[in-house]
């Protein structure tokens, strides 16, 4: 129960929290203009790691090929999942578009096993050792990670924020009749946020299978915690959805040797409950932005 | 290949208390339970604890319906804050949450070992009879009784406020009355029957662990509703049926079908799932039997 | 699985004449009870097993195709039947139920992880039918009332008990545990840790982890902080490949002892040897000659497709379906399903001719008594059905095993 134990658990938490900042900023970005959870975000992380694998090892073992190969796979998938069904739930129950993207994530994990099988597979990249800054064990590749993930997250919004696209999308998100009368084509915008969401869930599946194995299921197995982390935040808001998973994933571990590995989990679920009962538009979100 | 139906029946049978809960939650008054198997969880351990200890299914099936309902009722007091997506996914949590509990608190439920032995429904309840016949007997009954239950209760005045809620709440409320009251009710009363489902589950496996409650249950419940129709009793029922008959069905298909290996057959049923939540939901989502005037 | 090249043509063909004559209730004209035997290959192939299911059920049918091609058993053609379990009880319930029901068959072979195979066990021993398992929980054995289940791995108590001999032998003294939080992972631990401290010893830290996180470093940092000499694991492939690259990364000193299914080619190119250099995997072993798994080992690289990865459960199905097809031999031609479970345990017992493949089997079986010496261990059954089995702990050395210890429990 020491200060370097809990600075460490920190860290951890952090860099774990950095992996999941990825698609939980995807979930949001959906979200908040689409009005659903879409559940397909996990499987397109996994389409984005396997892809990134393999280009990586068709360039020659280059990660940053690999990274633009996953990202701009998994954007495409992204937007073809926009195209051929999600456009078509804009003004239906939200419910309805979830379970349509549960019927995608099924879909896209099915293929890729029914192609690749289902033995685990690993980025060949050179494994590098901690050092000790202060009392905090580092390893360099989670630099890297965080490095990779404020990079994406900066870059998402420059685009939202600097960019003309992003004054546009955010006009849709805020009111589409509106943006509509005001001559943005809503559509060529939603194509060009899938397309992001895409590639922002593409590398967060890439940096997931960097720190851990690429399996079929993996995806899958992060959506839940990227929810939290969403809903934390307050669906609609990046940045929220950002502290949210940085939150999340800081209390998760530092709760570790008061709960157990196991109940961390829990941990994760009751905070975002709590948060969702004590302030329901979201605990980063300055003012509710309910839809 | 009899007995082979029979157990197709029990499944499916199960599946539709699960469905017809469901319905009433969702299809009738809009509360988006995505942590249903967590009450059929319930209604399963609080069974297998009962009778493996002694106790006869007297006992224990009421106890797994009044045990869901309760666990279920914080839960369902969350429903009067959160909007439907939100009350999604916190549901999803917290039925996550109990399978966490169900592991990590071994010294009741006995952890991931699960638990074994679980009686029969005929030494259950003292009976000489054939084991699977008295619980498809049982399981028939229940879903009528579910069936007449709700319907009754969709065309009392009850009824036309939870329907009125889930089209527009806050009408509800302009007419004086509080929908927090009627949505706590009818998530509960889905939870009892999520309950009874898990009770039948639990004689019928004869074994349960953690690892059986994951969140895909009620995906796969979510699909029976959307199959069938929500928001229509009919529905639930042939939408259980046809779920069972497509998770099944692919077992023969593969056996028809030489050079598709079961591991390619494993992918393949996958993505026919998948697909069928994305065509059904996007081409008919009214479902089979559902009035999509009603939505 | 595109183009497995393994011949599967007859087993599937055959396979579809009983499911339609099955569904339509006509009874089967073509073949006859007596001349074939149909095995249900039952096996994880989705879900949590998926790294093992596939190789598993193609090593059956590569087995099946060993024994006709032999000429059968007794006179009888095997056939195979594979179902997927998902790696989940329920759906192995109602695959369990097809298979008996509808397919009629003879014998279940393959279920892996003990929640399956627990929830399987009551319909093949109400069918009396016999059910070949590949998992550890010891209430397999209590629950087994009429000699129909066989066990054909070590069972927790006896994986444990080997982890323990295994950290004596090394001469560690400072063993730390970490399991998968599953009843296999955490059976295993618990045996090791009876096992340890009966013998007076000290466990100084015990951490059971979840699967699929992102990262088990503060996992590591609370069983490293014990500072143990060794780290015994009760885990899995993928599992296993997380730890290790993290405990490597943070600087750790300790030794390993890894199960062996937890090893395979998939974690030397995952990590590469140096991370891998001194790590003790335990595992149970074939008969020192070993001839039979050098037999299996070649058939599986010349037939199994570029998908699938041999591990010691694909080892473990394809003796149990060589066990079954030498016993089905033994019984003579037209024997009851019961006249064949009761000749299991006498194939592969001490005190018979020692045989390794099959056809060997099948030659000496006219001359008395065998003993088949599995691929996988020297299954030799005790009275609950389990193969008890030698246990070898290998060190790694470059990447490859390096066997040092022989345990005999």
């Amino acid at each position: 129960m020491d200060f370097a134990l809990f600075a460490n658990l920190a860290f951890n938490g952090l860099i774990e929290g950095a992996v999941i900042a990825l698609p939980a900023v995807a979930l949001t970005l959906v979200f908040g203009v689409m009005g659903f959870p879409n559940a397909s975000t996990g499987d397109v992380m996994t389409a984005g790691a396997y892809a990134a694998q393999t280009g990586q090892i068709a360039m020659a073992g280059s990660i940053v090929a690999g990274v633009i190969v996953g990202s701009v796979a998994s954007a495409l998938l992204a937007l073809v999942f926009y195209l051929c069904v999600f456009r078509f739930f804009q003004g239906r129950p939200s419910m309805y578009a979830l379970v349509a993207s549960i019927g995608l994530a099924f879909a896209t994990r099915s293929t890729l096993t029914f192609f690749l099988g289902y033995d685990q597979r690993v980025f060949p990249i050179p494994l590098t050792r901690a050092f000790s800054f202060g009392p905090l064990r580092i390893v360099p590749s989670d630099l890297y990670i965080l490095a990779t993930s404020v990079g994406a997250i900066v870059l998402v919004f420059l685009l939202l924020y600097v960019t003309p696209l992003g004054r546009r999308m955010r006009a849709v998100a805020d009111n589409p009749d509106l943006a509509r009368s005001c001559g943005i084509s809503s559509h060529r915008v939603l194509s060009a946020m899938w397309l992001i969401a895409g590639a922002v869930t593409g590398l967060g599946g890439i940096l997931f299978g960097i720190k851990t194995v690429i399996t079929p299921l993996m995806g899958w197995e992060a959506l839940l915690p990227a929810f939290a982390a969403m809903i934390l935040g307050g669906i609609g808001n990046p940045a929220g959805a950002i502290a949210g998973a940085l939150t999340i994933g800081i209390a998760q571990e530092l709760s570790t040797p008061f709960v157990g590995f196991t109940y961390k989990i829990g941990v994760g679920f009751a905070i975002m409950v709590l948060a969702l009962v004590l302030r329901p538009s979201g605990l980063f979100n300055l003012s509710a932005r309910v839809r | 290949m009899t007995a082979y139906l029979i157990a197709m029946a029990i499944v499916a049978l199960i599946y539709m208390l699960l469905t017809i809960g469901l319905n009433l939650q969702y299809g009738y008054t809009g509360l988006a339970n995505f942590g249903h198997v967590g009450s059929f969880a319930i209604g399963a351990y609080i069974t297998a604890l009962i009778t493996t200890n002694g106790g006869f299914a007297y006992v224990s099936l009421p106890a797994s319906v009044l045990g869901a309902a309760l666990v279920a009722w914080p839960v369902a007091l969350l429903s009067k804050r959160l909007r439907t997506d939100y009350f999604a996914i916190a549901t999803l949590a917290a039925s996550e949450t109990l399978r966490l509990a169900i592991i990590e608190e071994d010294w009741i439920t006995n952890g991931v070992h699960g638990i074994t032995s679980i009686p029969n429904m005929s030494v259950a309840l003292g009976l000489d009879v054939d084991p699977n016949i008295l619980i498809l007997t049982l399981l028939i009954a229940a879903n009528l009784l579910a069936v007449a239950l709700i319907t009754r209760m969709v065309k009392s005045p009850f009824g036309r406020t939870i329907e009125a809620i889930r089209d527009d709440e806050d009408a509800v409320r302009a007419l004086g009355k509080e929908p927090a009251t009627f949505k706590v009710k009818v998530f509960v009363i889905g939870a009892g029957l999520a309950g009874l489902a898990g009770a039948f589950y639990a004689h019928y496996f004869s074994y349960i662990s953690p690892e059986q409650f994951l969140p895909l249950i009620t995906f796969y419940v979510w699909m029976a509703m959307i199959l069938g129709g929500t928001g229509s009793i009919l529905g639930a029922v042939a939408g259980s049926l046809v779920l069972v008959l497509f998770l099944e069905g692919s077992r023969f298909v593969r056996d028809i079908l030489p050079g598709v290996t079961e591991v390619e057959m494993a992918s393949v049923r996958l993505f026919v799932v998948g697909m069928a939540l994305v065509l059904l939901t996007l081409l008919r989502p009214q479902g089979l039997m559902g009035d999509f005037r009603k939505r | 699985m595109v183009g497995t090249p393994f011949t599967r043509r007859s087993v599937l063909l055959s396979a579809g004449a009983t499911a339609i004559a099955g569904t339509l209730g006509l009874p089967s004209i073509a073949w006859s009870q007596s001349d074939r035997f149909i095995v249900g290959a039952l096996n994880p192939v989705s879900g949590a097993g998926s790294p093992y299911g596939p190789a598993m059920q193609a090593s059956i049918v590569m087995a099946a195709d060993e024994i006709n091609a032999a000429g059968g058993a007794a006179g009888r053609m095997i056939e195979v039947i594979g179902e997927d379990t998902q790696s989940a009880p329920d759906a192995a319930v109602t695959a369990a139920k097809k298979l008996i029901e509808v397919n009629k068959v003879d014998a279940i072979l393959g279920t892996w992880s003990s929640g399956v195979s627990l929830a399987v066990m009551p319909l093949a021993l109400a069918a009396g039918i016999p059910q070949a398992v590949t998992s550890g929980a010891p209430q397999i054995s209590e629950l087994d009332d009429k000699d129909l289940i066989w066990r054909f791995n070590a069972s927790n108590v006896l994986f444990g008990t080997a982890f323990a001999k295994a950290a004596a032998a090394f001469g560690f003294e400072r063993p730390a545990t970490m399991a998968f939080n599953n009843a296999s992972g955490i059976g295993n631990s618990e045996g090791f840790t009876e096992a340890w401290t009966a013998d007076g010893g000290e466990v100084v830290a015990e951490v059971v982890y979840e699967p699929n996180r992102a990262s088990y470093r503060s996992e590591l940092q609370r069983v490293m902080s014990a500072n143990p000499d060794v780290i015994v694991a009760g885990s899995y492939l993928p599992d296993t490949t997380i730890l290790l690259r993290e405990w490597y990364q943070l600087g750790g000193t300790n030794k390993w002892i890894i199960p062996g299914w937890a090893f395979g080619p998939q974690l030397v190119e995952a990590l590469g040897p140096d991370v891998l250099e001194g790590v003790i995997v335990v595992d149970s072993i074939s008969n020192e000659s070993a001839a039979s798994y050098d037999h299996y080992a070649k058939m599986f690289a010349e037939n199994a497709g570029p998908n699938l990865t041999r591990s010691v459960y694909s080892t473990i199905a394809y003796d149990m379906m060589i066990t079954f097809g030498l016993a089905i031999e033994a019984a003579g031609p037209g024997a009851s399903i019961a006249e064949i479970n009761a000749k299991i345990r006498e194939v592969a017992s001490p005190g018979g001719t020692e045989v390794f493949t099959f056809a060997e089997g099948k030659e000496a079986l006219k001359n008395g008594d065998i003993n088949y010496q599995g691929a996988s261990s020297r299954l030799d059954f005790d009275e609950f059905g389990d193969a008890k089995p030698d246990f070898a702990a290998a060190v790694i050395r470059n990447g490859e095993l390096v066997r040092s210890e022989v345990i005999t429990l």
